[in-house]
């Protein structure tokens, strides 16, 4: 291997030199070499390891999908992993190593691996974790064994913010049938997007010449035009990896993700060169014919001195003469025996420059220790076998292509075979998608630029809303660029398939045998298409040996679901900025001055507890709860979802979506609601207040808020109601203000009557407070009198700021959300969705009174009916510890009987009001009589409760209806 | 500050604005003397007021300039008892943002998946607003007819204010000319 002189189109700048390091040894490239271009130009064939049996591997595809040229970089002390060295351009100061390997890629000391194939089966994995007992053992050794790159577990977060980008027409690939469509869908104004994953554009329009300029010519002016068109954007470096629904199509560019919406879309990715299967065809120096184009063509530099072509197809014709045109040596060796027009052609061009032609030929071993140096194979003279033995340092393949049509399959494109080229094509295609080039089966280059500008030409009508612009040009096959079973079997195996997991032709013929003889059962049993190239060398390998396997068409069978991605992306790419919508209530700055600590609640923060200095968490947390019940305490509830129904059936509504009854309900008065979804599920409860008879306000939970009222509108839509409907969660601010002092606070704020008798428990009023409008609801989630007051966002820190001073005298306190959790929990309400699971329906949480069969309907009726006449799943019940019991349950410890799991406990603490531990569970009805359970708090570890029926504290409600000490 | 930042961002919460809803909404404003637009999505811009139609039968109306007596009006009388059954008041506590500057297409580009860039080139005086979602929050996006600049304002619900606004100064100051912030 070595640099060739300058070329034309070569990508390099051979101005700038750039110095790096392989496995400890520095080396030399030029500015635009790609890794695997710089390691070979200076004599590398072996670049890596292979994934099972740490055999030597070298370059395969140059095209983004070797699974064994990829790298570890370290530079400026970060770590990059799994760099794909076939496109990363090679930096200077790069430390590289090759990744998957024990002591240096020279002398991989898990080389040895390879002794043991014979007791590497296909399925190996399966049939190893089949055994529970050594499925530990197992684990452990796979886990030190396999992956490839080292991931840095310091490295600085990088950063990839994802890009939208629009455009009326996307092309995806811009080799000659992509240049053409692009031209061509733009000739009327359409804006265009031309993207390709490599560094240039022109595709093999530029690396496959045939030994001559003439295509190199033609792409290079039509590159040029494009790049005069104002209306075509080119994108380089940007691999198209997904396609989704309306036209977005996901691409992966070096440095972050852009999603692009396009209004029509054409795929001309080409194809994907397939290797021969025979023994040793991995070797380092055995490598794909567009692979070593690619090398001389982009980066002037020559895999071989001596070469053999390995070809069934006029490409490979086509590659011998580019390398009989950089002055390599080269032999050609035809697995046919009787040429196509276009190969003959070239065959008699080759045999005018004295190459020697070999036809008939059938691969026996590629040999060489660490890389080939002699190719064994049979081929015919006058009808005779005969084996010969070349002395070679490359051996180029080209036997055949598989279609790149990854993107087609996810845009729901069907496919058919088409014989004529060994191929699937398209056979249906989505409205709006278009196909051209490699991709539909055409290869020749002026058929790609005329199928390139027809698929231009429709998305133009596409666009238009007019019918296709006629009928598709007919592209007859003179040869087929691809063999029907290039597979040649080696009674001593070898043959290798998938390069990227090591598997050999045995392995699938082994798992026909076992019964895996679907494509897609294949695949996970032997994970052939799971490596790094996903599948792109080896599925139609695959399915031409399963089909011979099968004895029936390779059409019949359905190639893998290519599914999103296709192609690997980088984990921080995917992940983007990382945008996490946080929502702040209007006292967020108050409660910071008053210094809280924070916890999430759904997409809100909000204070835990304040800290005072010189007190515990536990401690603060107490005496925020002892506040509420001997004094008065503040608490920001701005979270809970806020929400006015208007209009004349908005009474019905609230009938309809809540369980409880409000058609009934009085003006000024409030009532609890509860919500099921549709199986009777509990989803949601909240405080519902009737503000004049056609207007209601009423609450959710913080979690549900928004949630819930995209489901409000769409019931309202549904049933067709006339009823408006106003969220008000983030416009309005809320705080309750609890403790047996909150009158004589409130009321030094306000005109409005505060007595038990003209504001009574449950009351909603609208008033002033502080010089605020206010609505007040009279509510008792706390279990002390208290008042709930809602105002506008605007109005919300003068408010607060003056209940904290009225209350100043009485010894008001914030609190957080866990005093106020403990506090509910004294009073045995439950919270939604902590309390209760995903399953719990209405008749297990013991509130009969929320839910009013006898209504006409309500959302979950129906399947509260059906549960009513089944046995119960579980039962809300509460318990309680012997005062100073030490361990204490948490919230998910299990409730054990009889040696099985019969509930878990969802709702526990510390009441320093009763001074013992308390909680709530759903156990299994049976439980429900008795008077002590036990729960599980440690291994081995139980503790016995007192089963209890809540509330814990102020059973009657004197408190919270404002009756005073109980 | 940078004299020629590639954003500029502006808070514009402050300015006076009330919203409204319900089918007897659109004759409501008129009869006050609002200019009302006539199909969803659509804003009339009359004496300095902007009245934006969200749906059917729901209004934002917003002062563009300071001293909107007109609407001050309109609050006091949704609030009154008195007001038509019909009509029902929206609480429009949002937080309010302009941008503007060269860098605005590249910040929605990372912010949004509309394409802003068609409705910029057909804005007119009464240029239409969208309803949409950026970096995860509900917007309403008003494209702002002006020539020298792309430019929009932008309503949403204000317990995202903080998320909102800090995450386009992260982002602004990645932009090429970086982010300035104007007063209010």
């Amino acid at each position: 291997m070595k640099r060739l002189p300058p070329v034309a189109g070569e990508l390099i700048d051979r101005t700038r030199a750039v110095a790096f390091s392989f496995e400890g040894a520095s080396y030399q490239g030029y500015a635009g070499d790609t890794v695997s271009s710089a390691l070979a130009a200076n004599g590398l064939r072996l670049i890596g390891r292979s994934f099972k049996y740490h055999r030597p591997r070298g370059l395969l595809s140059a095209a983004n999908h070797d699974a064994n040229a990829i790298v570890q970089v370290r530079e400026d002390g970060r770590s990059l992993p799994n760099v794909r060295a076939d496109v990363a351009t090679v930096q200077p100061g790069w430390r590289m190593s090759a990744v998957n390997t024990l002591g240096g890629l020279a002398r991989d000391r898990l080389a040895v691996l390879e002794r043991f194939a014979a007791f590497l089966p296909v399925g190996f994995y399966y049939k190893a974790f089949g055994s529970k007992r050594l499925f530990p053992y197992w684990e452990r050794m796979f886990r030190w064994l396999t992956g490839l790159g080292t991931v840095d577990l310091t490295a600085p977060r990088r950063v990839s913010p994802k890009r939208y980008d629009f455009c009326d027409v996307l092309v995806v690939g811009a080799g000659p049938a992509g240049l053409a469509a692009a031209s061509a869908a733009s000739a009327r104004g359409a804006s265009v997007l031309l993207v390709d994953e490599n560094a240039a554009p022109g595709g093999s329009g530029c690396y496959a010449r045939g030994g001559s300029s003439s295509t190199f010519d033609r792409c290079t002016a039509l590159i040029a035009e494009i790049q005069r068109n104002p209306r075509i954007r080119l994108m380089l470096d940007a691999c198209a990896v997904g396609y989704y629904a309306d036209h977005w199509v996901a691409l992966a560019t070096p440095a972050y993700l852009v999603k692009v919406r396009a209004r029509s879309v054409i795929i001309t990715q080409g194809a994907f060169e397939q290797p021969a299967v025979f023994r040793g065809n991995d070797l380092p120096g055995v490598m794909l014919a567009s692979a070593g184009q690619r090398m001389l063509y982009r980066y002037a530099v020559g895999t071989a001195t001596q070469l053999a072509v390995l070809t069934s197809n006029a490409e490979g014709y086509a590659a011998a003469l580019d390398a009989a045109a950089h002055g390599i040596a080269v032999r050609v060796l035809d697995l046919r025996t009787e040429l196509g027009p276009a190969s003959e052609r070239q065959a008699q061009e080759l045999v005018a420059r004295g190459v020697t032609t070999y036809r008939g030929v059938r691969p026996i071993e590629a040999c060489g220790s660490g890389g080939l140096a002699s190719f064994l194979f049979q081929h015919e003279i006058s009808g005779q076998a005969r084996e010969e033995r070349l002395a070679l340092d490359g051996l180029w393949v080209s036997v055949g292509f598989a279609p790149a049509n990854g993107l087609l399959h996810q845009a729901g494109a069907r496919f058919r075979y088409e014989s004529s080229v060994e191929q699937f094509v398209p056979a249906e295609l989505p409205a709006g998608v278009y196909a051209a080039g490699k991709v539909n089966g055409v290869y020749g280059f002026e058929g790609r630029l005329e199928d390139g500008r027809y698929a231009g030409e429709c998305a133009r009508a596409y666009l238009a809303g007019r019918e296709r612009p006629g009928a598709p040009p007919v592209q007859p096959a003179a040869e087929s660029p691809t063999h029907a079973y290039p597979i040649f079997p080696h009674r001593r195996g070898k043959e290798f398939v998938d390069f990227d997991e090591d598997l050999q032709l045995r392995d699938f013929e082994n798992a026909c045998q076992e019964g895996f003889d679907s494509a897609e059962l294949l695949k996970r049993y032997s994970t052939f298409g799971m490596g790094p190239s996903q599948g792109k060398h080896s599925n139609m390998n695959v399915l031409r040996i399963l089909a011979a396997q099968l004895q029936v068409p390779i059409g019949s069978l359905a190639p893998p679901t290519a599914r999103p991605m296709f192609h690997p992306v980088p984990m921080a790419d995917l992940a983007g900025r990382g945008f996490t919508p946080e929502r702040r209530t209007p006292l967020d700055g108050e409660h910071v001055a008053l210094g809280t600590v924070w916890m999430p609640a759904g997409n809100w923060r909000r204070p835990e507890y304040y800290v005072r200095s010189g007190t515990s968490r536990e401690t603060a947390i107490a005496e925020e709860t002892e506040a509420v019940r001997r004094a008065v305490g503040l608490i920001d509830v701005g979270t809970l979802g806020k929400v006015e129904a208007h209009g004349p059936q908005a009474a019905e509504f609230l009938e309809r979506a809540y369980c409880g009854r409000y058609a009934n309900l009085k003006v000024g008065m409030t009532r609890y609601g509860l919500m099921l979804d549709e199986t009777g599920i509990v989803i949601d409860d909240g405080v519902i207040g009737r503000l004049a008879p056609e207007s209601f306000y009423f609450t959710t939970t913080t979690g549900n808020s928004a949630t819930l009222f995209r489901e409000f509108g769409r019931l309202a839509t549904w049933w067709g109601m006339s009823v408006g409907l106003v969220n008000l969660t983030g416009h309005y601010a809320a705080f309750n203000l609890a403790g047996p002092r909150s009158r004589e606070v409130l009321g030094s704020l306000t005109s409005l009557e505060l007595d038990a008798a003209a504001f009574p428990y449950l009351g909603i009023r609208e008033t002033v407070v502080a010089g605020a409008p206010c609505r007040i609801l009279r509510v008792g989630f706390v279990g002390e009198l208290g008042y709930e007051i809602h105002l506008p966002a605007e109005h919300a820190v003068s408010v607060w700021r003056a209940l904290l001073a009225a209350g100043a005298p009485h010894g008001i306190r914030p609190f957080g959300v866990e005093a106020q959790r403990l506090l509910r929990l004294e009073k045995g309400h439950i919270i939604v969705g902590q309390d209760t699971d995903g399953v719990t329906h209405a008749l297990e949480i013991d509130m009969p009174w929320a839910v009013k069969m006898d209504k006409p309907f309500f959302v979950g009726q129906r399947s509260l009916r059906v549960h009513e006449t089944r046995p119960l799943r579980q039962r809300l019940i509460g318990f309680r510890l012997p005062v100073g019991t030490p361990r204490r349950p948490r919230e998910g410890s299990l409730f054990i009987e009889e040696g099985r799991i019969a509930g878990r406990v969802t709702s526990v603490g510390l009441s320093p009001t009763l001074g013992r531990c308390i909680g709530l569970a759903l156990v299994e009805p049976a439980l429900v009589g008795r008077k002590t359970l036990s729960i599980r708090i440690a291994p081995g570890m139980q503790v016995e409760v007192e089963v209890v029926k809540p509330p814990f504290y102020d059973p009657e409600g004197h408190r919270q209806h404002g009756g005073g000490e109980s | 500050m940078n004299d020629r930042p590639g954003l500029r961002l502006r808070d514009l919460s402050r300015r006076a604005r009330f919203g409204c809803k319900g089918p007897g909404a659109e004759d409501w404003l008129s009869g006050l003397g609002f200019r009302v637009p006539g199909g969803s999505n659509a804003t009339a811009v009359e004496d300095r007021t902007l009245v934006a139609r969200l749906a059917t039968s729901e209004f934002l109306v917003e002062a563009l300039a300071p001293g909107a007596p007109q609407i001050q009006a309109a609050r006091a009388a949704l609030g009154a008892p008195n007001r038509p059954h019909s009509v029902y008041p929206v609480a429009r506590q949002d937080f309010v943002l302009d941008l503007r500057g060269p860098a605005t297409v590249a910040l929605l580009r990372q912010i949004c998946s509309v394409d802003f860039a068609p409705a910029w080139m057909n804005a007119g005086a009464d240029s239409g607003i969208v309803l949409t979602n950026m970096i995860g929050v509900g917007v309403v996006a008003w494209l702002k007819p002006d020539a020298r600049e792309p430019a929009l304002t932008l309503w949403l619900d204000p317990s995202y204010g903080h998320y909102f606004w800090s995450t386009l100064l992260e982002i602004g100051r990645e932009l090429e000319g970086g982010v300035a912030v104007d007063e209010p």
